[in-house]
């Protein structure tokens, strides 16, 4: 259970709402032992199709359900059913499921029955020759990446949704283009700096696009330097710049790392005795070790090093929780 | 508020659980059912009650859970067999020195048919795909001594797709790191002898950003911090040996404010409803952090390590020294 705060209640109060309970629970449970026993005996009926909408709606995290509900689709329904009426079919469950969604927007079930949904869709309503064979799919497919959009919209950070997204980006028939998702993620940063989501989303992209000759590496260098700048206590931003100088894949240049030093600095002297230093004075022992590590034939070991013992040393001062991390770095 | 650990009370709580029939939530959670036995009971180990709850009861229950059809644990008598309810049956039917009554060839074989080409593990024969099941897969096969039965390099190449750039790991390829995610693949990897692939100076400033001045821990940068995190991102760090990277008086502090003092429980954050996943992993971040009293639990396996180290599947994991006691 996450986010419910505990009320007091008066033993009266709990009584009486135990009491309103029970007419509940005598429906529920005779509601689940049918819906269990029909498919126990393998009903693959309309009236069990119902049925499972009647509970799911009740309790959308009944996993057994949504297999049982799609084992009735499968095998009771869709044979019977042209492909016109399979997509119809679909369509509807989509819709409950959006429905459901705005509920429940972090269930997992509910976002996996739309998956099927969508990977089920027939082809037409045109045919190879006449028409588009793909015409459901595309209307499906693009439905959903507007769903996408407002569950997003209706919480930035919800990592069932931006799972989603990618899974949807992935399929859909008719690839959005790569430079209209990055324009995505920009506004979803504007709106929000701290989405490090977005950010995430955001360095799948670039590799993709900078990989493909499609964008240019060095435009995007400037945007982390303007983050920084407007908040730098959003440890979003430079988790990203991180990202932005390389880590993991290539070793920055030593002209590329002294430059970002260099803005970094600038950064911390306008910043003064503010706490919110702490990053700046981070993300610079950590430029500086990659220097040391990388770079040590042709820069001041000695200098370098010393001046990483004295951020060290800073941070230790006003990050305490983290002190042990800059002292065993420090040796 | 409590500074300290209200063992009896959690024990009551956990033991009331199971009489909750009245209450419709018990009913809406069946889904959890076997899960939240393992919890609880886990919880209860930890705590040094592993005689709370009535032994031939639970068993009696988990086997009752028993899909016929898949060959595996359903969450609830007449659910489906999933992997997840899977690995809890398994878990508790090992706390209880009871796995003779478990078809082994038969669950090795339904938790083996879940391995995709891509060497990422399904929860069910739907397809559901996350590197939570890679886990629980590795995880289970660990515990039933059926390693040698699965694909080790097709399981680990997929999670180390799942990488970051940030040293954390997400659910799936692509994905954004997530604490809990970091657990299960750092967890797994660990299983596997693996940790090869974990960049263990990068995950571990991860995983230390990721304590707020509350003192509590988030699962992603510039979140709210909730309790299961302290085991989520705990456990990782006990396994890279970095547990003193954080705030650890602060992280206790935490836990302890999100206790139910009046009916026992421990809840996501302080003021909030307590339920036994918070109470599980809450107490279980405490038994890393040496909190006097508990037993250790094992961070890979996340059972009791006395268990674990009796079987010789420990792997070189570092908690805080347990205290003797609590220090004011």
């Amino acid at each position: 259970m996450h986010g419910v705060k505990r009320v007091r209640q008066t033993p009266e109060a709990l009584a009486a709402k135990k009491l309103k309970e029970q007419a509940k629970i005598k429906e529920y449970l005779a509601l689940e032992k049918e819906v269990l026993s029909k498919q126990a005996s393998n009903d693959w009926s309309r009236e069990a199709l119902n049925l499972t909408t009647r509970i799911l709606q009740i309790n959308p995290e009944f996993y057994t359900v949504w297999n049982y509900r799609r084992n009735i689709l499968l095998h009771g329904i869709f044979p019977g059913s042209s492909p016109l009426e399979i997509n119809n079919l679909l369509s509807e469950d989509l819709t409950m499921t959006t429905a459901a969604l705005k509920m429940y927007p972090k269930v997992y079930w509910i976002w996996n029955h739309r998956r099927w949904c969508l990977e089920n869709v027939p082809e037409g309503p045109g045919t190879e020759t006449e028409g588009d064979i793909n015409g459901w799919r595309k209307t499906n497919w693009d439905r959903e990446m507007f769903v996408v959009d407002k569950m997003l919209d209706a919480d930035s950070r919800n990592f069932h949704a931006w799972g989603y997204r990618r899974y949807v980006l992935a399929s859909m028939p008719v690839a959005r283009p790569e430079a209209a998702e990055l324009a995505y993620t920009t506004r979803k940063i504007e709106s929000n700096f701290s989405n490090f989501s977005a950010w995430h989303h955001r360095t799948k992209l670039l590799s993709s696009l900078w990989g493909s000759g499609k964008l240019d590496y060095s435009k995007s260098k400037e945007e982390g330097k303007h983050a920084m700048y407007t908040d730098p206590n959003d440890q979003s931003v430079w988790i990203y710049h991180r990202w932005l100088m390389g880590e993991g894949k290539t070793i920055p240049t030593l002209s590329v790392l002294e430059r970002e030093i260099v803005i970094i600095q600038e950064l911390l002297e306008l910043l003064e005795e503010q706490p919110d230093r702490k990053w700046c004075m981070e993300s610079l022992v950590h430029y500086k070790r990659l220097v040391l590590r990388k770079h040590s034939s042709t820069i001041d070991v000695p200098g370098v090093t010393s001046e990483c013992r004295n951020l060290l040393n800073e941070l230790r001062r006003v990050d305490p929780a983290r002190r042990a991390r800059y002292e065993e770095i420090g040796k | 508020m409590s500074t300290e650990l209200l063992t009896a009370l959690h024990v009551q709580y956990i033991q009331t659980l199971g009489k909750s029939s009245d209450d419709l939530v018990y009913h809406l959670t069946a889904h959890l059912r076997l899960n939240a036995i393992y919890w609880g009971l886990t919880a209860l180990c930890i705590m040094g009650r592993p005689d709370a709850l009535d032994q031939d009861d639970v068993v009696k229950f988990v086997m009752s859970c028993w899909d016929e059809q898949a060959g595996g644990f359903g969450a609830h008598p007449g659910h489906d067999a999933h992997i997840h309810p899977t690995l809890s049956g398994i878990q508790i039917l090992l706390t209880y020195d009871s796995l003779h009554l478990l078809d082994v060839p038969r669950v090795v074989k339904f938790i083996l048919s879940l391995q995709q080409p891509s060497g990422v593990f399904a929860g069910d024969s739907f397809g559901e795909v996350d590197t939570r099941f890679s886990y629980i897969a590795v995880n289970a096969l660990s515990l039933l001594g059926c390693l040698d039965q699965l694909d080790i390099d097709k399981t680990v190449d997929y999670i180390k797709q799942c990488r970051n750039f940030d040293g954390g790991f997400g659910n799936s390829i692509g994905a954004e790191s997530h604490s809990a995610q970091v657990f299960v693949c750092v967890a797994a990897l660990a299983i596997l002898d693996r940790l090869d692939v974990v960049d263990s100076e990068t995950l571990g400033w991860w995983l230390a950003e990721r304590q707020l001045p509350n003192g509590g821990l988030n699962g992603r940068p510039e979140k709210l911090a909730d309790v299961c995190y302290s085991f989520w991102v705990l456990s990782a760090l006990s396994i890279l040996n970095k547990v003193p990277w954080i705030d650890c008086d602060n992280l206790t502090a935490f836990i302890l404010s999100a206790q139910d003092t009046e009916k026992g429980g421990i809840a996501d954050r302080p003021e909030n409803v307590a339920d036994v996943f918070h109470t599980q992993f809450g107490v279980a971040g405490l038994s890393i952090l040496g909190y006097p009293g508990l037993e250790d639990i094992d961070p890979v396996y996340c059972m009791p390590a006395k268990i674990i180290d009796a079987m010789g599947l420990r792997k070189g994991w570092k908690g805080l020294e347990r205290r003797t006691a609590l220090t004011v």
